[in-house]
């Protein structure tokens, strides 16, 4: 798809440099990752072995084991439910809304989307406000509930989703919509049979950064609910960040296991969030 | 055909959410500012005592600059040195690219806290095994974050490390859509490569290079995390942010009215911020 | 991606997750406690709570503990949150620097009425220490603590034997002060690979470093009687320099400790790089499975004017029963059992620290004669002899990172000891509104 760019010519300088930059990336990027997973995989009694071993130990599985003995594939599971139903419901509310933003003229079109730009500071900041913020769920009745983290989520992930879609719908000739419109079909029909089809790359994309972010948020899922049940990865991987000190192995064992379901859906998903944003984000 | 209500019917559900977990908190949060808040409780109107409150600390205004430093720095570097990388993975076949691609992103899908952690133990700490043999090169320890310039410049590296994958992947996208015929044209106008990506590939990227702005400026201004557990915000207040400085008033001294008082002056800065760069880049929805 | 396949199979989640949570939530009498401890976790401290948890459940069928772990530095200010908004749990684990807020609240139920009138004198009496007094409010008492800490000198017991250092001559800071030396050792080409004493600068994570001791034993508190920091005198310039010279003039501390969280500490030590350190008890047994069980010992700190110890601070959790709560008699009979008896047994022997009561120690003989398990009898005296705990008629957060920034400024900037602390005062009082 961009056979043209590859021909590009480029500097030798700035090609070695870009280079050059992308070995110090790889071992800035990968080392940390590699002593982490190894970290996971030494007894109490090697984490700290001075000078440092990378291979020098007998590998245990005793992280691992206190790690799932704790309930972390519980909150795996609990997790995946919440991001899987955050993705969704995310995807659901910012069609109808990207749509709306692209295809009418309504007063306060602008200043409502600037509305939703706001917002992304609040979603942003939110751990600033963490005291108030549960104050106000707790008196409405909604914490601990199964319910109040994918709300939230939805929430933080909405902004950015609609910014990413209307995108995409804008690069969406207006004849397709409006032939249906004539052929008498109604806005939702537009949406279920010409947009959703169209814009499916992007929701794609949407998808994957709110699953990102919906899996690696900490404060909100650390404080709105209590039941262990309820309780997602990222509390259950700072937990053992505890009163009773940084306890890398059982750490490292949990942020292993925890980045899998990552890294599955960027395999999976990878190529739609390049393509994706693609024309959602060029129109401007 | 069109009736007036369909937008709003459309708009409707994505606002009353919004408005009912991200607005209204911050108004009760307001309300919560303006209160004398007493062993984490409010017990009455206070009016801007909060506020003033934050005026109390001669260290305010440092804190701000340093804030905005580290944010300033981490954003034009994050983008310059994710735009560099972004079209180099453009140019590579697609296969080798989804590779880099996914190496790039590695410290971005680990959570902050992790991700610090690990870079500060492997890189910086006299017991980690990169600074390790850095330190059998050198034969002397880092000192790196006991000078505070160099743990201002060693937080920015962190910060730039930590959200580059961001960056590059809404980028590289960008980079992807733009259509081929454009830089063909103009090379057969003679134009270097240089020109091209100066004269149509940068203004075609204005959207995401807005959208990745934001989102940096955003989350470094907010961050909690990378410089506490990086420098706990010395030495000697070199590092601290405002962020730490809510944190700290929270947290380690528990003086919810003036930490939410701060909390919400950095939020109208943060919208006021993303207003200024929409406008500034002429953007329209 | 296939969107509304996606969003049928989160539908039925949600659906199966919800009665899932229903079926559950049926039970007869539930309490609910808040705690850091995970007791489906597997370190010591949770097996022994677990362990608690079982035996109170068999002895009272009908009564089922909930524990619901909360992250430990957001426990307190999330509690006082819900007890404002009336929907705390049953019981909950207070942080030391917050107990004055919580009593203040009124969020803690008094457990005399609940259990403790009915304990016989003697056990009241012997366990009436510095915890116990910051839980006791007139005739009221409303909390008892648990995860009982004292900061003090973790020391290798390998490498003080290996320089001929006795740890119990150590009871001045000269004393000190030659052992750190004798402990910092060099290689050939001058670089310290290990360090006498390791202290901690940083905010982060900050612990009461050694000036805290000599501020102690000279002016009895940190704080006037109504909070404000008493810092920026003589005891405190005295006491600042105490702790800078080991890094400036003596050579036995880093540079880097005022980058160090009291977490590197644990790391520089369990490496092998530090000699001894300021540290807490609590953390013993951990540092024991990683250097050996036999390798770990803990003092007091040194004394002044003859007397062979300085104070030290203690902090800890304590726990107490919800005043809010509707299930109050039976929390309190948890907390009861989970204080006394078996319980307080089991927090020593399974799960490495201090018991409530001074008699449950002395009645485990066999145990703490252990070379292993000698600190515990260390820090009981600690506690009982030289122990400070901060009053709860004020709020002092803040003041170990105020502290650790005047010795920073030292340390990195050359500024004058007295200057720092007349600007870690300003900025403690500031915080506080003092």
């Amino acid at each position: 798809m961009s056979a043209a760019t590859a021909r590009r010519p480029m500097g030798r300088l700035v090609q070695a440099l870009v280079t050059g930059l992308l070995c110090v990336l790889v071992l800035v990027n990968l080392l940390p990752l590699v002593w982490g997973v190894l970290t996971s995989f030494k007894a109490d009694s090697d984490l700290f072995r001075f000078p440092p071993v990378f291979f020098d130990f007998t590998p245990t599985l005793a992280h691992y084991e206190r790690v799932v003995a704790s309930g972390f594939l519980g909150s795996m599971g609990t997790s995946i439910f919440y991001a899987a139903v955050t993705v969704a419901a995310t995807l659901a509310l910012a069609l109808p809304a990207a749509y709306a933003f692209d295809r009418f003229e309504f007063p306060g079109r602008q200043a409502l989307f600037l509305l939703v730009v706001a917002c992304i500071p609040l979603s942003l900041g939110a751990a600033a406000l963490l005291i108030p913020n549960y104050v106000y769920f707790v008196e409405i009745g909604l914490t601990n509930t199964w319910f109040v983290l994918p709300l939230i989520y939805t929430a933080h992930q909405l902004p950015m989703a609609i910014w990413i879609v209307k995108g995409v719908i804008e690069s969406i000739p207006r004849e397709l919509d409006e032939a249906a419109i004539v052929d008498g079909g109604t806005h939702f029909d537009v949406l279920r049979f010409v947009m959703l089809p169209l814009t499916r790359p992007a929701m794609g994309a949407a998808g994957v950064l709110a699953f990102v972010g919906t899996w690696n948020e900490f404060v909100a899922g650390s404080v709105m609910v209590d039941a262990p049940s309820l309780k997602p990865v990222q509390p259950m991987i700072y937990s053992f960040i505890g009163f009773f000190g940084r306890e890398w192995g059982p750490l490292t064992a949990a942020a292993t296991l925890a980045i899998v379901p990552i890294l599955v859906a960027f395999a999976l998903l990878g190529r739609h969030i390049v393509s994706g944003l693609t024309k959602g984000a060029v129109k401007g | 055909m069109r009736d007036a209500r369909t937008p709003f019917a459309f708009v409707a559900p994505a606002f009353a959410l919004l408005g009912f977990v991200l607005l209204s908190p911050v108004v009760y949060a307001g309300w919560f500012s303006l209160q004398r808040v007493e062993y984490g409780a409010p017990t009455g109107f206070a009016g801007l005592l909060n506020f003033r409150r934050l005026f109390d600390s001669d260290s305010l205004l440092p804190t701000f600059g340093r804030t905005a430093l580290h944010t300033g720095l981490s954003v034009v570097f994050t983008i310059g040195i994710a735009l560099a990388l972004a079209v180099w993975i453009d140019r590579l076949r697609p296969r080798l690219g989804f590779i880099v691609q996914t190496i790039v992103i590695v410290p971005w899908i680990i959570s902050t806290v992790v991700a610090t952690l690990l870079f500060r133990w492997v890189f910086v700490n006299d017991i980690g095994i990169a600074a390790y043999f850095i330190g059998t090169f050198t034969g002397e320890v880092s000192g790196i974050l006991t000078e505070p310039g160099g743990a201002m410049g060693l937080l920015v590296l962190v910060s730039v490390w930590k959200r580059i994958g961001y960056a590059v992947i809404v980028l590289l996208a960008g980079l992807k859509s733009i259509p081929s015929e454009l830089d063909e044209a103009a090379r057969i106008d003679g134009a270097s490569g240089w020109q091209i990506f100066r004269r149509i590939t940068l203004p075609l990227l204005k959207t995401p290079l807005l959208l990745t702005a934001v989102v940096l400026t955003l989350s470094n201004i907010n961050t909690v995390e990378t410089p506490l557990i990086l420098t706990g915000g010395g030495p000697s207040d070199a590092t601290r942010t405002l962020a730490i400085d809510v944190y700290e008033r929270a947290f380690a001294v528990f003086d919810l009215g003036s930490a939410t008082a701060l909390a919400l002056v950095m939020f109208a800065g943060n919208i006021l911020l993303v207003l200024a760069y929409v406008r500034l880049s002429r953007w329209r929805a | 991606m296939n969107l509304p396949r996606n969003l049928k199979g989160a539908v039925f989640a949600a659906a199966a997750f919800a009665a899932a949570f229903a079926a559950s939530a049926a039970e007869a009498q539930t309490i609910r406690m808040w705690t850091f401890l995970n007791p489906a976790g597997n370190a010591p401290r949770e097996k022994a709570l677990a362990e608690m948890i079982q035996k109170f459940e068999a002895a009272n069928p009908g009564v089922k503990i909930s524990v619901e772990p909360q992250v430990w530095d957001q426990l307190t200010p999330k509690f006082l949150a819900a007890h404002r908004a009336g929907n705390a749990p049953d019981l909950v684990w207070v942080n030391t620097d917050l107990l004055g807020d919580a009593l203040k609240t009124g969020s803690l139920a008094d457990l005399g009425e609940l259990f403790v009138n009915k304990w016989p004198a003697a056990m009241r009496d012997e366990r009436n220490d510095g915890y116990w007094s910051r839980c006791a409010q007139g005739t009221k008492v409303h909390c008892l603590f648990h995860s009982r800490n004292y900061y003090g000198v973790i020391y290798r017991t390998d490498f003080l034997k290996e320089a001929g250092i006795d740890p119990a001559t150590l009871t001045t800071w000269p004393a000190f002060i030659e052992a750190a030396k004798k402990l910092t050792v060099k290689d050939a080409s001058g670089n310290t690979v290990r360090w006498g004493f390791g202290q901690q600068f940083s905010e982060d994570r900050a612990d009461s470093q050694m000036m805290t001791s000599l501020l102690l034993s000279r002016q009895g508190d940190l704080f006037d009687a109504k909070g404000v920091a008493k810092w920026a005198n003589p005891t405190g310039v005295e006491a600042l320099k105490l702790q800078t010279d080991m890094v400036s003039v003596h050579g036995v501390t880093p540079r880097q400790a005022v980058t160090w969280s009291a977490e590197d500490l644990y790391e520089q030590f369990a490496a092998g790089r530090l000699a001894m350190f300021t540290g807490a008890v609590v953390r013993i047994s951990t540092m024991q499975a990683k250097v050996g069980n036999d390798n770990v010992g803990f003092m007091i700190w040194p004394g002044i004017d003859g007397k062979p110890h300085s104070p030290a601070v203690m902090a800890g959790w304590a726990v107490g029963v919800w005043s809010g709560g509707k299930n109050k008699a039976v929390a309190g009979k948890f907390l009861e059992y989970m204080s006394t008896g078996v319980s307080d047994r089991l927090w020593v022997e399974v799960g490495g620290q201090l018991p409530g009561a001074p008699s449950t120690l002395a009645d485990m003989k066999a145990f703490t004669s252990l070379p292993a398990n000698a600190y515990l009898t260390t820090a009981a005296l600690g506690v009982a002899k030289y122990g400070w705990i901060p009053s709860v008629e004020y709020g002092v957060g803040g003041y170990r990172q105020a502290l650790n920034k005047a010795a920073q400024d030292v340390i990195v900037g050359g500024a004058d000891p007295m200057a720092a602390l007349t600007a870690a005062e300003r900025r403690f009082n500031q915080q506080n509104n003092r």
